[in-house]
């Protein structure tokens, strides 16, 4: 009999040092400087401890059942700790205070549990020995919580499963207590309905964890992930690494917060500072902001229309304080209109006319996204620009993939228009490659907005000159009955990978 | 109100199972098997008005509608089109849901050769080639097809994944050969065209590849595949003639086919845009007599006395209907479509969903995806036309299998076909249309193609034409249109 009660101590131990260290691990991962994350979740967790301590004493009649309770919300709180707050990372402005208060919440509880377990059992074992082992206990668990966090959990499991692993710990010792001191609870069946149910909601999360956040992804990132998400359309990954934050849509790398600027500087400006008076601009794909985000220093723009496909995209890049510091905000400007919508289709409903467009889809990785690469769409956008506008899409990399920068180029001019292709170093991405599309005829602008970290308009001509190695090629457009692009795209990716 | 262990137990059962979901659907357009009443020269009572018009075209599929295009083009207006169903169209009839517009049966256009005007013609006036071009939003897009072969899928229809040196070998001198075949000006759309009698015609196609040491089983089941996917009979049962002029006939340079959402019912809609006032549905004609010159042709409760009437209905129902008509040894395959509306798509681990999906050794053709031509990038639900020609052994007993087994049977028979590929189907399909036909196409059977039947048939005489693309032995829409086109000259006389 005795044994099994300190397994109960060994247990409740374990889990309430599994917390912290989740609380802790976690706030590193998404905010970085882990000795300051660490110190102050560790600080605050001991220090809600305390105030459990100290709380117990108001605890009076119904120990047993006031137990049980607490183990069940320490299971609650702690098995959903890591959910909440991924959730909370991506969705809320004020991701600290959410981390903390989970933090005391679930301190005050755990600090609650020994004294109360300890006055529960008082009466069975001689109070010199009882704290002995209760104590003994207590140390043994957070030795073996400690041990199995870094070495299995993480690596198997992940944050999201460990924490909901042990809340379940928790809500079995709820349950099991309930049989193990029967003998001093009146309503036995009603704390094991309420134990039962907290046991399927953990259960629901455990199968659902992927959905809350996949952070069994970590093993495919260089960098700590600290945001993933399956939407309808992709996969939506952030990672940390210091202060270099990166974007991966289905694993596939949009930018990094070191160097975006050289990408989209050269995306917007090359295009848009060459057309005088141009206000009303469309971004096609584009939904972290970034492209928007230089647009806006146009004072001249009135309205820009975002289409991209992904709302969960536009609605991260517009809640998430770290990506709104990234993109200044972009996704809120009141000159913007946002549409989730397929481009393509979009397009072909649609007659709106823009000065400018800004054509930023992920790469021709499939046949899907490459009818976004195909002649009639060229064609298509080509109707909704008038004469004195412009186009620019951004166009894999000249030097990786020549054949299908070229290809893209080919195609464009194919479907009727002028092309200017352009090029630029962007260290996470390497020679990045763009091709403006003209109705006429395009010269470099003399001026540039200013405040720019990359751009300068005497940099700005040679950006259209290519080295040998990235030197044109005759290439065949990419159409859709005939998606040539897709093919060569994967072909030279694949070469650059072995 | 449910007690705390059923509302548990429930609970743990959504978390780890789902349950085997309920699939709905029906036969559709069953109105052929009004048409057993003339075979069973069934009593039907007789006209209440008479009305007199100079020509009946009896048959609103794309035969009778294009007699109908020329007619209209040369300017002559007094006739009319009897179709016996409430909707025109036969083989170019489509379907909608609210995820897709789909195809019943043909569902594309190969990209005509020059000689084969009247299609171009008709490209033209409907705005899919335009100044030599065809319009790319109607050539099918990539990946046009993939097949399903070894556990997985590969790009292309002709089989590759695992293949040998002697197969690849086999695949390109079959297609050196075709090229000469091509060549010899013998194998044309319209095959009218260029067709000689000729002792092709005397055995199967696969009798053919054994005499030309073609053992490939790849190229074979290619082979095997393409007669029955265009004729609806096996490589064995179809003549080598016919299997010739399938890989003979095109030129290939555009690729295609010509494809929409809703197949060649595209095509349909857009000649009845401009035909419909001729139409008469529902009119199924039961009888042809004639009366000193003219012809008193009944359907429904009108009789028209015509001058001309053209026979644009299977060559073989005339037997039935018109007097003093002979029966015609024609052979017609039994085919199965259906359209399966899929709420989600089935998870996919190798090649992309394509345009004509194949799998390897099945007795089925397939499926094609009804969405494939959807500019979206992103394709949550679909609408997938499944085709089934009961093409080995005989087609009497395959067409009374497809009457006599019911929705379920023929529901859980496809469901088993595709679970070869996609072992979730079950899961993502909420609804299945079946559509049977007894008489999809005529069989190119061995000896046909240059028997006299045929040649009979097909040439004009007298005040009753004939116009069934069955004239030519195959059933696809060039041949339909030709014929077509060739009566309305012939009755307008040119």
């Amino acid at each position: 009999m005795s044994i099994v009660l300190f397994i109960s101590v060994f247990l409740i131990a374990a889990c309430g040092l599994i917390y912290e260290l989740i609380a802790g691990t976690l706030a590193s991962y998404l905010l970085g400087d882990s000795v300051l994350q660490f110190s102050t979740v560790i600080g605050s967790y001991l220090f809600a401890m305390g105030i459990g301590s100290f709380l117990s004493r108001f605890i009076g009649k119904g120990l047993v059942a006031r137990f049980v309770y607490i183990e069940l919300m320490v299971g609650l709180f702690g098995g959903f700790s890591s959910s909440m707050l991924f959730l909370g990372f991506a969705y809320t402005q004020s991701f600290r205070f959410l981390l903390y208060a989970i933090v005391i919440i679930i301190g005050i509880l755990v600090g609650l549990e020994i004294p109360l377990l300890m006055r529960i059992l008082e009466g069975r074992f001689q109070f010199r020995e009882l704290v002995s082992h209760v104590l003994t206990f207590d140390y043994l668990g957070a030795l073996g919580a400690s041990l199995i966090f870094p070495l299995i959990l993480i690596p198997k499991l992940g944050l999201v499963r460990s924490a909901i692993l042990f809340g379940m710990i928790n809500a079995a010792v709820a349950l099991w207590s309930t049989f193990l001191f029967g003998d001093q609870l009146l309503r036995k069946s009603g704390l094991r309905t309420i134990g039962v149910f907290v046991l399927v909601a953990l259960t629901a999360g455990m199968v659902d964890a992927d959905h809350i956040a996949a952070a069994a992804d970590t093993q495919l990132y260089a960098d700590q992930v600290i945001f993933s998400r399956d939407t309808r359309y992709q996969r939506i990954v952030l990672t940390r690494w210091k202060d270099d934050i990166r974007l991966f849509l289905s694993s596939h790398l949009q930018f990094s917060s070191r160097d975006e600027y050289r990408y989209h500087e050269a995306l917007v400006h090359p295009g848009l500072a060459a057309i005088r008076g141009a206000r009303n601009i469309l971004v096609l794909g584009g939904g972290d902001g970034l492209a928007v985000r230089e647009i806006l220093k146009y004072p001249n723009v009135e309205h820009i229309t975002l289409v991209d496909l992904d709302p969960e995209m536009t609605k991260l890049f517009r809640t998430n304080p770290m990506l709104t510091a990234l993109n200044l905000n972009s996704l809120s400007s009141p000159k913007l209109t946002v549409i989730n919508a397929d481009a393509f289709p979009w397009l072909d409903e649609h007659n709106d006319h823009f000065d400018f467009a800004v054509v930023d889809f992920p790469d021709p990785t499939n046949y899907s996204l490459g009818k976004l690469y195909t002649t009639v769409f060229y064609r298509l956008l080509a109707r909704h620009i008038p004469e004195h506008g412009a186009f620019v899409v951004q166009s894999t990399s000249p030097l990786f993939a020549r054949q299908s920068y070229w290809c893209i180029a080919a195609t464009i001019q194919q479907a009727g228009l002028h092309t200017y292709p352009y090029h630029v170093y962007v260290p996470s991405f390497g020679e990045w490659g763009f091709v403006l599309a003209t109705h006429s005829s395009y010269e470099p602008p003399q001026e540039l907005p200013s405040g720019l970290k990359f751009l300068s308009a005497q940099i700005l001509p040679e950006m259209f000159q290519f080295p040998i190695d990235m030197k044109p090629l005759q290439m065949e457009p990419n159409r859709l009955n005939d998606q040539v692009l897709v093919r060569l795209y994967d072909r030279e990716w694949r070469d650059i990978a072995h | 109100m449910p007690s705390r262990r059923q509302f548990l137990s429930a609970a743990l059962v959504g978390l780890t199972c789902k349950a085997e979901r309920t699939i709905t659907g029906t036969f559709v357009h069953e109105a052929q098997l009004e048409g057993h009443k003339i075979r069973d020269r069934a009593a039907f009572p007789p006209p209440k008005r008479t009305e007199k018009i100079p020509i009946v075209i009896v048959g609103g599929g794309i035969a009778g509608l294009s007699a109908a295009w020329r007619l209209d083009k040369r300017a002559f207006h007094d006739f009319v089109v009897l179709e016996m169903e409430p909707e025109p169209g036969g083989n170019a009839r489509s379907g909608q849901n609210e995820i897709s517009a789909y195809p019943w049966a043909a569902h594309y256009l190969p990209v005509p050769n020059q000689e084969a005007v009247y299609v171009r013609e008709l490209l033209e006036e409907f705005g899919v080639l335009e100044n030599g071009k065809f319009n790319e939003r109607y050539l099918c897009f990539s990946p046009q097809e993939r097949l399903f072969i070894h556990g997985r899928w590969q790009e292309g229809i002709e089989p590759d994944l695992g293949s040998t040196s002697s197969d690849r070998d086999q695949f390109k001198r079959f297609y050196a050969m075709m090229q000469e075949f091509r060549a010899s000006g013998q194998f044309t759309i319209p095959m009218e065209l260029g067709a000689k009698p000729s002792p092709l015609d005397t055995l199967s196609t696969e009798a053919w590849l054994q005499q030309h040491k073609f053992d490939s089983p790849y190229l074979r089941w290619y082979v095997d595949y393409s007669c029955r996917d265009d004729y609806g009979s096996p490589a064995a049962d179809t003549s080598a003639w016919a299997g010739i002029h399938y890989f003979a006939s095109r030129a290939h340079d555009e690729k295609g086919p010509l494809t929409w959402p809703d197949g060649n019912g595209w095509l349909l809609k857009k000649l009845l845009a401009k035909l419909s006032r001729y139409v008469r549905t529902n009119s199924m004609v039961h009888s042809v007599r004639h009366d000193g010159r003219k012809l008193r042709v009944q359907a429904g409760d009108t009789e028209y006395v015509a001058e001309k009437v053209i026979w644009a209905a299977p060559t073989f129902i005339a037997h039935y209907v018109v007097e003093n008509t002979p029966s015609v040894q024609f052979v017609y395959s039994p085919w199965l479509t259906a359209n399966l509306t899929l709420d989600h798509l089935p998870r996919e681990d190798s090649a992309e969903l394509a345009w004509d999906n194949v799998i390897y050794e099945s007795p089925t053709l397939g499926y094609v995806d009804a969405t494939h031509m959807s500019l979206a990038t992103y394709q949550e639900k679909s609408v997938w036309t499944f085709y089934w020609s009961l093409a080995t052994g005989s087609p009497t007993d395959n067409r009374r299998k497809l009457l006599d087994h019911d929705w379920q049977y023929w529901k859980e028979a496809i469901l088993t076909d595709l679970e070869r590929a996609h072992p979730d189907i079950r899961q993502c399909v909420s609804h299945i249309d079946i559509m049977r036909l007894g008489h999809a196409m005529a069989r190119p059977t061995v000896g046909s193609i240059f028997s006299d039947a045929r040649l009979h048939a097909a040439k004009p005489s007298g005040d009753l034409i004939f116009a069934n693309s069955d004239l030519s032995g195959f059933s696809i829409f060039e041949e339909a249109q030709y014929r077509g086109v060739k009566a309305a000259d012939y009755v307008l006389g040119r």
